[in-house]
């Protein structure tokens, strides 16, 4: 909200306050200033001129040099591209040397090679509303070399951002109370008191219906006779455009300025364009309404409208009015509304339309029954004062919502408003505990400064104790704690001391969690991936590569329609369902690299994925897990390694590895490869499923634009943590030495290290430590080895716990492991 | 036989003073010392000499022996420091290193695991909720009003099922405090989600920390004592942090709490970076109506939330946050 500091200091005598210093009392009040517009010219360089001379400069289609008498005595030239000026006609001239708003220095300078000395300006330019497009002319009476300044009045706008909880402070008298409460300082005369002072008002009988008493319980109407349409006088048209208003007639900038003044909206009727009484309704369902802005809404039952004796709904009620029933030049007789409406239908009728105004954003943050009747009152006296006519009584209809004494609020005060029919508002009483401020603020602040704040806010102790009334206006203190953050805020949180409590505390789950998380990133950093962090929601399918798309999830098991977990209005289909995979957003990543030229693609991320385990009607299951992508080479090239190996099946196998060194991890082969998997595998560790493998189809890869093989892994990270930070024991190192032989086995190409290792295993050899596969060698040419067959070369270590063997004792164990594979693996020979 | 040896020797030891290498060095000590080594081959004549000699050939013989041993030893010696002086002598220390495939952790990584160490060593815990919450934890046990603009479809990602994507990590106050009775002390890093279309400054899934602290006699000291020792940990023990009163419905009274940061170049700014506030009593009427318990009743806490991407951002000077998650190997690096 724009407040104007003009207009405030009409409610508030803010003498000595500097800009900057009111800015930090409102941050400190909680009320968050987005900006400062200081408006109007303060420096007297900025002159009335007349121009005398104007001629184009050559070669420009806009450009003229103008001779201009500032009252200097002798003629100045100034290029000027404005259009809007004649010569003779006078405008406001900067002369070299002014800082004109926005901290801009005019100097001489030259344009288009003319020289130009000074500058004319615009209203815009001196930090004023703008009232035509071009340069500010200036009436004709004004005194050649007259300091602007004169003329123009200056004022500072403050754009604030009012908290939803403070609804009372969105209007000039609002904020000034506020200032009042917080500094202390005195509150000039209530805007409204005076006409409140003389309302009358009559009981609306069955001129006003309520028809839909829980959105709108109360509502009055005043008709004003004989009024004269017009221009709204200066002042009032000032202030409303100070803070961004365009004056349209004296009786709607009324409207405007009490909503700005006092903070309550109003609606001013054509009462010539009403039939018979009004009737305050829910709209039917698809009901059409046709706005004053001449859109048209298809309404629905909690929507409220204002209709007539004809039926049609003549405005949407708390939100905007409506075509056909407004105040125009043709008015003589108008009814005005102010009314009470229940926010929450106001908000959802603003929310649905996409139909928000001045009145729709007061109503659906609340505004206080009690205020309605001081609108009306204020607003008729302005109407009776700027456009004439008579008013009659106010007539009331309704009740101040569940404010009728003694049925809902036996012990309250209440207020009384109004003549023959009476408006009743009872004020809200909170019970203050002091132990609890004392707690919350350690005792540090003293029960009578306390007291203070709370009365200068405007609550009123009723019993000498814990008692307080609440000021009608603050919808928002309802509860012992809403007291108690008014005591705080207002004394200061800086004048309260800090303090540190700390409580030992038992090392979580989710504590060695987050621990073993980072430790096993840096470890896969330190290894050369780079950590990824991708978006949560993804697409369902995407021809872009560096989208992450469902279809990528590379699962091994179809994924069912209901296993993706979609949202239920996505902002774009890019982000629209929950990743039931990290490896989408993995191989987006590597697409988007790939794109800068990256030939070393190794990524991981640890996140959650999700799935539903019923096909959509079982639970949402959330898991932790890591993803790790590879491809491309694997490192990057240089004049030691110019040409770097592509990453293979081993190299994403060694990461595996190195996860969890300890433990046995065993790829199962998928039984059927999935789209866009070539390969794909279940990844056991220590015999339980733990995640899946998969190897990129190529035809995937080549959508990629990825020429290379390219290797995906996905594992639980709860099950690799409970792996991998399992208790052990150190063993100790032998004492005697081993001896190694080596075999090279000359099989079938088909046969698998697996089915030699089964093989090894079988021989059961207890003095055989370690079998390692050191060579593989395959001749697709048949030269040296038949083209159906490989030679694999293996290591196998013999070592005896208690003593050193000899060489007998070695081969005889090594012959025993040879003969259990000879007789085990099909086609074996020994090369 | 004695002049036989002492020409061998005086042989021996110009042939060893010639050597150039490693290669004729150990030539020599086979031609001269081997099993048909110069010197062998002389040491054989000694069955012929006369008994009575033998003592004094003998002694020559041994003599000899040493002394070449010695030579070669000695030319050994040279010629492996000749070496080691030319294995250094050629090397350009200003040839660029070979290349190791490079990598690091995400820059929100960094930030969340930097916070969460400085909260850790102050006692809390860490603690965790689901992405997929319900209205209940995300919206009502956090005293959210019914009509509350958040709570719509156009600014929560809602599912078929009426479930939702959590707005905030604050869900997981409640979370903890209906499983657990006080004095809770928790912080919880995690995933929010709200429906702001991307752009330089909002994603539509981002990362938040939230922290609680419930006991008795939790007071606004605390909070504030807790936070700004949080805050310079992190920015540094200089940094000015200011507490600005605010609106939440889960806390009362509520901050807003601003750091004052100093860009190059430019004014001290005051930087909002997180809120904060006194819990709300509601919030802990709604957990006990919920557990049937009165565990929550007259305890007093404070709760905190601070955005991650926000705090890389102000930290390392980043200015469009879709960089944090376009996962550019060129923008990750910068971070190692």
């Amino acid at each position: 909200m724009n407040v104007s500091l003009n207009w405030l200091a009409s409610y508030i005598d803010l003498e000595g306050l500097g800009t900057q210093e009111m800015a930090d009392m409102l941050t400190f009040a909680g009320i968050e200033v987005e900006g400062i517009q200081e408006r109007g010219v303060k420096t007297d360089l900025v002159v009335v001129a007349q121009v005398m001379e104007k001629t184009p400069v050559e070669g420009s289609d806009h450009l003229n040099v103008c001779m201009v008498d500032a009252g200097e005595g002798s003629l100045r030239q100034i290029v000027c591209g404005a259009q809007n000026y004649k010569v003779g006609d006078k405008v406001p001239c900067a002369l070299p040397g002014a800082v004109l708003p926005g901290g801009w220095e005019i100097k001489d300078g030259k344009l288009r090679g003319v020289e130009s000395r000074g500058m004319l300006c615009s209203a815009s330019e001196l930090g004023l509303p703008d009232k035509e497009h071009g340069l500010w002319i200036l009436p004709a009476d004004y005194v050649i070399g007259t300091p602007v300044r004169q003329f123009v009045g200056t004022d500072t706008i403050f754009e604030l951002e009012i908290t939803p909880n403070r609804p009372d402070l969105l209007s000039h008298w609002g904020m000034a109370r506020e200032l009042a409460g917080i500094t202390g300082r005195k509150l000039k005369a209530d805007p409204a008191s005076a006409a409140m002072g003389a309302v009358e008002t009559k009981p609306a009988g069955d001129v006003i219906t309520l028809s839909a008493p829980d959105i709108c319980p109360l509502y009055t109407a005043t008709r004003i006779s004989g009024v004269k349409i017009g221009p709204s006088p200066e002042w009032l048209a000032d202030r409303l455009v100070a803070i961004g208003l365009r004056p349209i007639n004296n009786v709607v900038d009324i409207t405007n300025y009490c909503l700005f003044e006092l903070g309550h909206p109003l609606h001013a009727f054509d009462a010539a364009k009403l039939t018979g009484g009004l009737n305050i309704r829910r709209a039917a369902e698809g009901e059409q309404f046709e706005s004053l802005m001449g859109d048209t809404y298809t309404l629905k039952s909690d929507d409220v409208v204002i209709s007539d004796a004809s039926g049609s709904a003549l405005a949407l009620g708390g939100v905007m009015g409506g075509l056909n029933s407004g105040v125009t030049e043709q008015t003589t007789d108008i009814v005005l509304e102010s009314a009470w409406f229940a926010r929450s239908n106001i908000r959802f009728t603003s929310r649905r339309l996409g139909l928000g105004s001045d009145s729709s954003y007061r109503f659906e943050r609340g505004t206080s029954p009690w205020n309605v009747l001081r609108a009306a009152a204020r607003a008729t006296e302005l109407i009776l004062e700027c456009a004439g006519g008579t008013a009659e009584p106010v007539l009331v209809g309704g009740q101040a919502p569940c404010l009728v004494p003694e049925e809902n609020a036996p012990n309250a005060t209440v207020v009384e408003q109004g003549s023959d029919a009476k408006i009743y508002y009872a004020l809200d009483q909170v019970q203050l505990d002091w132990k609890e401020l004392d707690v919350m603020t350690d005792g540090s602040i003293p029960h009578t400064e306390a007291t203070t704040i709370l009365k200068n806010l405007g609550l009123k102790n009723i019993d000498g104790r814990g008692t307080w009334d609440c000021p009608p206006w603050r919808l928002d203190l309802k509860r012992s704690c809403d007291l108690l953050e008014e005591i705080v805020r207002v004394y200061g949180i800086d004048n309260i001391p800090a303090t540190n409590t700390a409580i030992y505390v038992e090392e979580s789950a989710n504590d060695r969690a987050s621990d073993y998380r980072m430790a096993l990133s840096r470890k896969l950093a330190g290894a050369g991936f780079w950590e990824a962090q991708t978006f949560k929601l993804i697409a369902a399918e995407s021809i872009d590569p560096t989208i992450a798309s469902v279809e990528n999830a590379l699962p091994i098991k179809p994924l069912m329609d209901g296993d993706i977990i979609r949202v239920s209005l996505p902002i774009s289909e890019d982000h629209s369902t929950l990743r039931p995979s990290l490896a989408p957003g993995l191989i987006s990543v590597a697409a988007r690299n790939i794109n800068q030229g990256l030939e070393v693609l190794r990524f991981f991320e640890c996140g959650r994925v999700f799935r539903n385990t019923g096909g959509g009607k079982g639970k949402d299951i959330e898991t932790e897990v890591l993803g790790i992508f590879m491809a491309g080479k694997v490192g990057p090239a240089s004049w030691a390694d110019t040409k770097p190996a592509g990453a293979g099946f081993e190299h994403i196998r060694a990461v595996l590895d190195i996860l969890v060194p300890k433990a046995t991890i065993t790829l199962i082969p998928a039984k059927q490869a999935r789209e866009n998997a070539a390969v794909g595998a279940d990844i056991q560790i220590n015999n339980q499923a733990c995640g899946y493998f998969a190897r990129l189809s190529l035809a995937k890869c080549r959508a990629l634009g990825l020429p290379m093989e390219s290797y995906y892994a996905e594992l639980d990270l709860r099950k690799l943590q409970q792996v991998a930070t399992a208790p052990y024991k150190a063993t100790d190192l032998p004492q005697f030495p081993g001896s190694s032989r080596d075999a090279s086995l000359d099989v079938p190409a088909a046969t698998r290290h697996a089915d030699i290792m089964k093989a090894v295993e079988a021989a059961k050899q207890k003095l055989l430590v370690s079998t390692g596969l050191k060579d593989v060698f395959c001749d697709p040419t048949g030269e040296k080895l038949a083209a159906d067959r490989k030679a694999m070369t293996y290591t196998f270590l013999y070592r005896d716990a208690k003593k050193t063997l000899t060489a007998a004792e070695v081969d005889a164990a090594h012959k025993c492991v040879l003969d259990t594979l000879a007789a085990k693996v099909k086609g074996l020979s020994f090369r | 036989m004695k002049d036989q040896i002492a020409s061998v020797q005086a042989a021996a030891l110009d042939r060893i003073a010639g050597i150039t290498d490693m290669r004729g060095l150990e030539d020599a000590r086979v031609g001269i010392l081997g099993k048909k080594g110069t010197l062998t081959q002389v040491q054989q004549g000694m069955r012929n000499v006369p008994k009575e000699d033998k003592p004094a050939v003998g002694a020559m013989l041994n003599e000899a022996r040493a002394i070449i041993t010695a030579a070669l030893d000695d030319r050994k010696a040279a010629l492996q420091a000749e070496l080691d002086a030319a294995a250094v002598a050629g090397v350009d220390f200003t040839m660029p290193g070979a290349t190791l495939p490079a990598g690091g952790l995400h820059p929100i990584s960094i930030v969340r695991d930097e916070a969460v160490r400085v909260l850790r060593r102050m006692g809390f815990t860490l603690a965790d909720g689901p992405d997929i919450e319900d209205e209940w934890h995300c919206f009502d046990a956090l005293n959210t009003p019914d009509d509350h603009p958040a709570r719509n479809e156009k600014d929560t990602f809602y599912f078929d099922s009426g479930k939702l994507l959590r707005t905030q990590t604050s869900t997981v106050q409640a979370r903890v405090m209906e499983k657990q009775a006080p004095p809770v002390r928790i912080i919880c890093p995690g995933s929010a989600f709200r429906r702001d279309a991307i752009d330089a400054t909002h994603l539509s899934a981002f990362n938040q920390i939230e922290g609680l602290y419930v006991d008795k006699n939790v007071s606004v000291g605390d909070l504030k004592g807790t936070l700004e020792y949080f805050l310079k940990a992190l920015f540094g023990s200089e940094t000015a942090v200011r507490f600005r009163p605010h609106f939440f419905p889960f806390t009362e009274p509520s901050f807003e709490i601003d750091v004052l940061l100093q860009a190059a170049g430019q004014a001290p700014r005051w930087i909002e970076i997180a809120g904060c506030g006194m819990v709300n009593p509601a919030v802990f009427e709604n957990i006990d109506k919920a557990t049937g318990k009165t565990q929550y009743s007259g305890c007093t806490g404070f709760a905190f939330g601070i955005g991650l991407e926000r705090l890389a951002m102000i930290r390392w000077g980043i200015r469009d946050i879709r960089l944090l998650i376009e996962n550019d190997v060129r923008f990750l690096a910068q971070f190692q």
